[in-house]
């Protein structure tokens, strides 16, 4: 029977095998016709995307840890480390490039902030996030005494208006914490309580996200646009 | 402005459509972090359904390994200006989890009684019932409203055949009616929720 011509019983044929009812030759038939009729396919996915949200019906149930393992073993997305995990996949030479410096620049700008701008704060950590061609553009300070952590944005690449940059405390274990979200602009004063940022950070990143931030619970999704290292500097 | 520290963790279960999209497109540049973060929006839901049709975890277990698989394979070939991504990642999982279904030897057993409680009474009327509360998107809520205005029998009969994969013959078996009846009882349900989906109702 040739279907082409009669776009009802291909609309009809669409929709029962979307639903699963089309069996056998019959279903087989249909998907080889598929194969060569483009105005077929586009009927059928119509019929999906009608019908395929009845999937959600179904109770949301998050799978076992270990169904990621075994996707993640099949397809060889072992390795290295995922993508924000940059200071694992660097080498020491990373380490090695805080240069003296920058070290230098970094307590002359401790200098500055603790005479004149923050009113004499007690400021004891210290960040400078860069890019990736060392510009700086992120000044953190740290003030254990008063729980504050103020994020100076000096100067940074314009984002669109649907992203948002996110700032994490990166611990030498485990997943990054969000420390919280940015603004475009200016600065920010963000609490510093030792369960965000505890002996156990060695440093901070600044990640580009979808507004709202990361959907994903173990930290970033999108670009790593920004780090640099957490140090104490009193 | 102050905020707290511990930036609560963005509601993953509804992502927008866009950013499945935009994952989707840089798992297909191999970007195993955006995979992972397509992977953790939307297992739970795929996991679900997975478990709606085989019954038992490790079987919905191996279709989701499955259907990733083959989405992270398959990412490539997605047409993004055919079909949404979660008809898409569905239609794929769905797939694995009724070729397990058949090898199986269709182990798992449709228990009709605990499916009728459980979707199929609360798309009766979705504005009273927690239809909601299973946080589904958008296009699905058109759908549970679209199906809350089949007859009860019918509603019945086009889960059955969707969740179970039932032939008209075996759906006419379950429900015990002819089979004559199921066809047309499939064919008007389907006629209908193409029409009412048409015209965009919301609940």
């Amino acid at each position: 029977m040739n279907i082409r011509d009669n776009p009802t019983l291909c609309d009809k044929l669409a929709a029962e095998y979307v639903l699963g009812t089309l069996k056998g030759g019959a279903r087989r038939r249909f998907e080889s016709l598929l194969r060569q009729d483009a105005a077929l396919r586009r009927t059928t996915t119509e019929w999906q995307d009608r019908l395929m949200p009845m999937s959600e019906f179904s109770t949301s149930t998050q799978p076992r840890r270990q169904v990621w393992q075994s996707i993640e073993r099949r397809l060889g997305l072992k390795r290295g480390y995922a993508a924000w995990q940059f200071w694992r996949n660097e080498s020491l030479g990373f380490w090695r490039s805080l240069s003296a410096a920058s070290l230098v620049l970094a307590l002359l700008l401790v200098g500055v902030i603790n005479s004149s701008l923050l009113d004499r704060p007690q400021v004891d950590y210290l960040a400078t996030l860069t890019d990736d061609k060392a510009r700086t553009a992120l000044l953190l300070t740290g003030d254990r005494n008063r729980q504050l952590l103020t994020v100076r944005l000096v100067d940074h690449a314009p984002i669109a208006s649907d992203k948002v940059l996110q700032l994490w405390a990166v611990p030498r274990d485990g997943v990054p914490r969000s420390l919280g979200l940015l603004p475009a602009q200016g600065v920010i004063e963000l609490a510093l309580t030792d369960a965000a940022l505890g002996d156990d950070v060695a440093m901070l990143a600044v990640s580009l996200e979808p507004r709202g931030g990361s959907p994903s619970p173990d930290g970033p999704s999108g670009p790593i646009l920004y780090k640099g290292n957490w140090v104490r500097v009193m | 402005m102050r905020f707290s520290t511990r930036q609560a963790v963005p509601d993953s279960l509804t992502p927008d459509q866009e950013q499945l999209r935009a994952w989707l497109h840089r798992a297909s540049q191999r970007d195993a972090t955006a995979f992972r973060a397509l992977y953790d929006a939307t297992s739970p839901k795929l996991f679900g359904f997975a478990l709606r049709i085989l019954g038992k975890r490790e079987l919905a277990e191996e279709a989701l390994q499955d259907g990733f698989v083959a989405i992270w394979n398959g990412a490539g070939t997605y047409q993004g200006h055919l079909a949404a991504p979660m008809t898409w990642m569905t239609t794929i999982v769905r797939n694995k989890a009724l070729d397990l279904l058949r090898r199986s030897g269709g182990d798992a057993e449709i228990d009709g009684h605990v499916y009728d409680s459980e979707v199929m009474n609360a798309l009766q009327d979705p504005r009273a019932n927690p239809i909601d509360a299973l946080l589904v998107s958008r296009d699905a809520k058109a759908l549970a409203y679209c199906m809350s205005t089949l007859e009860g029998m019918h509603r019945q009969v086009v889960g059955l055949a969707f969740f179970h994969d039932l032939s008209h013959s075996e759906v006419a078996q379950q429900m015990a009616i002819p089979i004559g009846t199921v066809k047309t009882w499939i064919r008007r349900s389907l006629e209908r929720l193409k029409t009412c989906l048409a015209k965009g109702h919301q609940p």
